[in-house]
């Protein structure tokens, strides 16, 4: 009889001499506790030794699922012609009969020679110690770890975070060389400096032509563009800098070389980073980009730890020292940190980057969390979420353009004049009118001080004001008045001299208005029409700065 | 499944207090330490009744074992550094008896553990690695934990655990199929099982007949709730100990852990013990 026995450096037969033995379990025990004895009951057939790891891991998983993998059955069919075959396993010793028709035993009794077995397995396995079984027992149980747990090479995270830190790193790099190029080449040929605005373009300019006697000479068209290279090429000629020689040029040009090839080696960084991104973390990606995706992630520390973390976290990830002080102060908390400079966020006004960043953090930490748990491998989820977000982005514009222009349904929203308010952010400043009906029927009223009544009173108009002015009859002119709001109604007015200043637009009421004062509106902004129909008398300008306002009668 | 990355932080305090110290070094002299050792203070470590295990002394005792891989730690447990003579520092790492049930036995005053140095363990229910890393400090490079955790979650903090520790293997398989790892073990001297399964009695006997060797010896921790929540703990402790001596687990001492929530005991036994020969 054959006893297979499992290692995890390969498959061992053994043959046992005895058969006899096996009818007495309790004894077997006792047989193998020195390897003297052992090595009378067993002895060892073949064994079939892995090549490498990932062999031993494609046989155990196979071995797992019950089925003996390629390796096993030829080696089973090579060496177990005849016999039966004890095995550990009562399934792969049923599929072992099934494929390679050898007859499999699995009882307590294999059970026991199995244990004899595994005890004296180093002593029965000649040439192979403890210590050389040691890191294939490691290996492979590392590799058949990480099998179980999915895990795979590409999901790391750490690449990220180190690529995205090597971003920062040369471009800060980068940029210190190319200030260095400028100057250092300054010295030879100043005028450059101001000619050439991009680092990239001057090293490449310098590297071409060397010393400036050369820039005529040169065609500098794939490099620059014409007119440019048309200035290089007269500063040239008429420069001050000094005379180099050779040396100094080869060390300038090395520099040159250097700048050119880390700018080159950062493009290509950016695009192994893109990839990357799009392989650990497809939604995030989708939904922020690659550049904000990596931030967020190499800020958290790892894509787990940022899964973690609320939407209301990753809203202001990165703004961490603008948010303890507001608390600490108690005043506003930061609105956006590092997703501000998602696309998403930057394509909104102003006034909706609060709220589009909001809608963003929440969605991307769905993204985050189903891209660091979940199984899936794509980018539908984040691409349907970015899809939503844009429809809010959409949505919340045509809102605010909605209310202004006023809808078919109701009146448009009055606006509180508010002089900080920055004018001309779309829309109307100042709504359309709405009728006053205060002032409509005037049969039997005095001539008042109230807003009804003006007489001549001197107005002083205080730029802030807007008053509804309603006139009236009046009697006296000169009355002044001044008014807030510009809602007017002229009626007959007597002989009133009012002069009224108006800052803004006015319209006025259609109905007989005999303006007998006259006025002069003088208008801050210029959106103002007036439709006087009176007569003017004359009015009597006033400046604007005019603070005070007498009322009189 | 991403790889978590572990963040080995936290450790520096300790080595800041101990170059801090200050004052002559005595010998024993070390810092920072926890489990009711305060900081800076004289600390004392001497070796436990038990092989491997040792005792810090200071205002407040704790037990420690010494770090097999010098400047990692688990989670957030504290270190104690001691001076030798040669000015060698030596790195102990607090065992908190909360956290593992093992060092609650140990503290309550256990006759024996059986786990030396040197030996082979296959631990059941190896969970994150944290007592697990324990037994490995004590074990030793010559010895070998063979860590079997079911759950993918805690299994992924076991792997991170025990790519430092090489005297750890583990193993992501439900511990009630001995079969399924039996290429990966080889005999054992100990089985410590903390799995908390109503048929825990069973897993552990499968995989005592697969892997513990005649004369071996076993250690599990029995939560009586989890077995059984309407008997009381008592009958609970002693059915499971009556199924563990018909499969030849003979237990040698039965050991109720108080300051565990619940109800806890710990059963120490052997496996296959030799019969006294009548002569």
């Amino acid at each position: 009889m054959l006893i297979l026995v499992e290692t995890p450096a390969g498959f061992a037969v053994f043959k046992l001499k005895d058969e006899g033995k096996l009818a007495n379990i309790e004894d077997l025990a006792k047989e193998f506790e020195t390897a003297e004895s052992a090595r009378k009951i067993v002895k060892l057939k073949a064994f079939d030794k892995f090549d490498n790891t990932s062999e031993a891991l494609e046989a155990v998983v196979k071995l797992h699922e019950g089925t003996p993998s390629k390796g096993l059955r030829k080696f089973l069919k090579a060496n177990c012609e005849g016999e039966t075959l004890a095995v550990a396993d009562s399934k792969l010793g049923n599929v072992i009969k099934e494929k390679l028709k050898i007859d499999c035993v699995h009882n307590n009794a294999v059970m026991e020679l199995l244990r004899g077995v595994r005890s004296q397995f180093t002593e029965l396995l000649s040439g192979l110690g403890d210590h050389d079984m040691a890191p294939m027992r490691l290996g492979l149980s590392h590799s058949l770890a990480r099998y179980k747990l999915k895990f795979s090479s590409d999901k790391v995270d750490t690449m990220i975070i180190q690529a995205i830190g090597l971003l920062d790193d040369l471009d800060k790099e980068l940029n210190t060389y190319a200030m260095r190029v400028r100057e250092w080449y300054g010295w030879h040929f100043p005028e450059l400096a101001k000619i050439i605005s991009d680092n990239i373009l001057y090293a490449k300019s310098v590297k071409l032509m060397g010393n400036r006697i050369n820039a005529a000479k040169l065609d500098f068209s794939e490099i620059l563009a014409e007119e440019i290279e048309a200035d290089l090429k007269e500063a040239a000629v008429i420069s001050m800098g000094t005379e180099v020689s050779d040396l100094d040029l080869l060390h300038i040009r090395e520099l040159c070389d250097q700048v050119l090839s880390l700018s080159e080696y950062r493009a290509q960084l950016y695009d192994y980073l893109k990839s990357r991104m799009n392989t650990v973390a497809p939604n995030l990606t989708a939904l922020v980009g690659e550049l904000v995706g990596a931030r967020l992630i190499s800020h958290g520390g790892c894509l787990l730890n940022l899964s973690k973390q609320p939407g209301s976290t990753v809203q202001i990830l990165g703004a961490e020292k603008a948010l303890f002080r507001a608390l600490k102060t108690k005043h506003a908390t930061p609105k956006y940190g590092l997703i501000y400079h998602a696309s998403v966020v930057g394509q909104a006004a102003p006034k909706h980057k609060g709220k589009m960043s909001r809608s963003l953090a929440a969605k991307s930490a769905l993204a985050i969390r189903f891209d660091a748990l979940g199984d899936g491998q794509d980018n539908t989820m984040g691409l349907e979420h970015r899809a939503k977000l844009e429809a809010r982005l959409r949505n919340l514009e045509g809102k605010d353009l909605g209310r202004l222009s006023g809808s078919a349904k109701g009146k448009p929203k009055i606006e509180v004049y508010d002089k900080d308010k920055k004018k001309g952010s779309g829309g109307l400043i100042t709504p359309a009118k709405t009728y006053n009906t205060a002032a409509d029927s005037l049969l039997g009223q005095k001539p008042a001080k109230s807003e009804d009544g003006e007489e001549s009173s001197k107005k002083k108009d205080k730029k802030k004001k807007k008053k509804v002015e309603s006139e009236e009859e009046a009697e006296k002119e000169e009355p002044s008045k001044k008014k807030k709001k510009k809602v007017e109604e002229e009626e007959e007015a007597e002989k009133e001299e009012p002069s009224k200043k108006k800052k803004k637009k006015k319209a006025e009421a259609e109905t007989e208005v005999v303006e007998v004062a006259k006025e002069e509106k003088k208008n801050k902004k210029k959106r103002k029409h007036e439709e006087e129909e009176t007569t003017e008398t004359p009015a009597k300008k006033k400046d604007k700065k005019e603070k005070k306002k007498k009322n009189k009668d | 499944m991403t790889h978590p990355q572990r963040r080995r932080g936290g450790g520096g305090r300790g080595r800041g207090l101990a170059t801090g110290g200050g004052g002559s070094a005595v010998r024993g002299r070390g810092s920072e330490s926890g489990g009711g050792i305060k900081g800076g203070g004289k600390v004392l470590v001497a070796p436990h009744r038990h092989a491997g295990v040792f005792i810090a002394k200071s205002k407040g005792d704790a037990l420690v074992t010494k770090n097999l891989v010098p400047g990692e730690i688990i989670y957030d447990e504290k270190r104690i550094f001691v001076q030798n003579e040669d000015r060698s520092t030596v790195e102990y790492r607090v065992w908190n008896p909360h956290r593992s049930k093992l060092a609650a036995a140990i503290n309550i005053g256990v006759d024996n553990i059986w786990i030396k140095p040197g030996l082979k363990v296959l631990y059941l229910g190896a969970s994150s690695g944290y007592s697990v890393s324990h037994v490995s400090d004590i074990v030793g490079h010559e010895g070998c934990v063979y860590a079997v955790e079911h759950s993918h979650i805690c299994g992924s903090d076991l792997v991170n655990m025990t790519e430092k520790r090489t005297n750890v293997i583990p193993i992501i398989e439900d511990a009630r199929h001995p079969a399924k790892y039996r290429m990966l073990v080889g005999m054992v001297d100990i089985i410590l099982c903390d799995i908390n399964q109503p048929d825990q009695a069973t897993i552990i006997a499968t995989n005592a007949s697969y892997f513990l060797k005649p004369g071996g010896h076993f250690m599990i921790t029995i939560s009586a709730n989890s077995i059984d929540s309407k008997l009381s703990a008592e009958t609970v402790y002693q059915k499971e100990v009556e199924k563990l001596q018909m499969e030849e687990l003979k237990p040698t001492e039965i050991l109720p852990l108080d300051n565990c929530e619940g109800d806890h005991a710990c059963v120490f036994g052997g496996y296959r013990l030799p019969r006294k020969q009548n002569s």
